[in-house]
């Protein structure tokens, strides 16, 4: 087992802000990763088994820190509905791209990743516009159904872009910037459990997955995981108000990017 | 702790109510507190972790 330190960092800084941004841990880290010189089945099986834990592990830290009530109990509480339903729609979406993928349904890879990449570039632009409004949002489950199903269509086709699309769909429904981080790190958790299964049928079909990156990767998200969730309980609303908009701006950039640089 | 539970009780079905309390009630230094539960929790999550690597270590 190696643990390779500039992995470690890259991990913890980008489920850092994975977790109290609720995105960019797959956005970002797999381009980089690419870039650094790894290959996808060194990547992707490896960051969906960590952000898997991490995911989970995040979301019960930011209960713990009391960003979020999750109950297991009934009566079950609105923030684990709304995360349940994320959730569902999310699992549904990974396994739908999966069996796309089996049958080699080629979708024009560079057309829907830069159709979410636009999407997520104006929904940031629309978060930054919207500091400038007073008037505190309701709560709007209609609106953040059609976010669920819109970012869950676009991972269903394989486009990415689930957690900026949800979680600003979350912020635009009305829901608490602490609270939809929360949701959506705990959605996500449970979303990449499909993932990896799917990545194990996969693997038993004769792909081989190469487990070298995942104790890093797992060690710099591992810690990122608990010390995230108290950051955001500490950082007044306000700033997570500006950090997530401008944070999406910039995973549009960076989706665009990618479909130029590989 | 038991103050800003009672507080969050009164308008429980309001999504995001405890954080929202939190952050009216206490400034950032008082969130910055640690309580021993939440020491608990995360002595837990390290000893998982160090199962997980051993794990790792034996298997990779």
């Amino acid at each position: 087992m190696e643990l390779i330190l500039y992995i470690i960092l890259l991990a913890f800084l980008f489920e850092m802000m994975d977790s109290s941004a609720g995105m960019g841990f797959g956005t970002g880290l797999t381009p980089l990763l690419f870039l650094i010189g790894y290959d996808p089945l060194q990547v992707v099986p490896i960051l969906l088994i960590s952000e898997a834990v991490t995911g989970i592990t995040s979301g019960m830290f930011h209960h713990e820190f009391q960003n979020v009530r999750f109950s297991i109990k009934r009566p079950i509480s609105k923030e684990t509905k709304i995360m349940l339903m994320i959730a569902g729609i999310g699992c549904f979406a990974i396994f739908f791209s999966v069996i796309l993928t089996y049958y080699s349904l080629k979708l024009p890879k560079d057309v829907i990743k830069t159709y979410v990449g636009i999407l997520v570039l104006l929904m940031g632009i629309i978060g930054v516009f919207r500091l400038k409004s007073k008037v505190r949002d309701t709560y709007k489950p209609k609106l953040l159904a059609g976010f669920a199903a819109l970012a869950g269509f676009n991972k269903g086709i394989g486009a990415g872009g689930y957690g900026p699309v949800v979680m600003m769909g979350q912020l635009f429904s009305g829901i608490y910037e602490k609270t939809a981080t929360a949701i959506v790190s705990l959605a996500e958790g449970f979303v990449c459990i499909v993932g990896v299964a799917a990545f194990l049928l996969i693997s038993s079909y004769g792909v081989t997955i190469d487990f070298a990156l995942l104790p890093s990767i797992f060690t710099g998200g591992f810690l990122a995981a608990i010390l995230s969730p108290y950051i955001v309980r500490v950082l007044p609303n306000k700033i997570w108000k500006l950090v997530i908009p401008i944070y999406a701006i910039s995973m549009g950039i960076l989706t665009i990017s990618k479909v130029f640089l590989f | 702790m038991e103050e800003i539970n009672s507080q969050t009780d009164v308008f429980q079905d309001e999504i995001g109510s405890i954080a929202k309390v939190l952050d009216s009630k206490m400034t950032a230094v008082e969130r910055m507190k640690i309580t021993k539960h939440n020491l608990k929790r995360i002595s837990m999550a390290i000893i998982f972790y160090l199962i997980t690597m051993l794990i790792f270590a034996a298997l990779l």
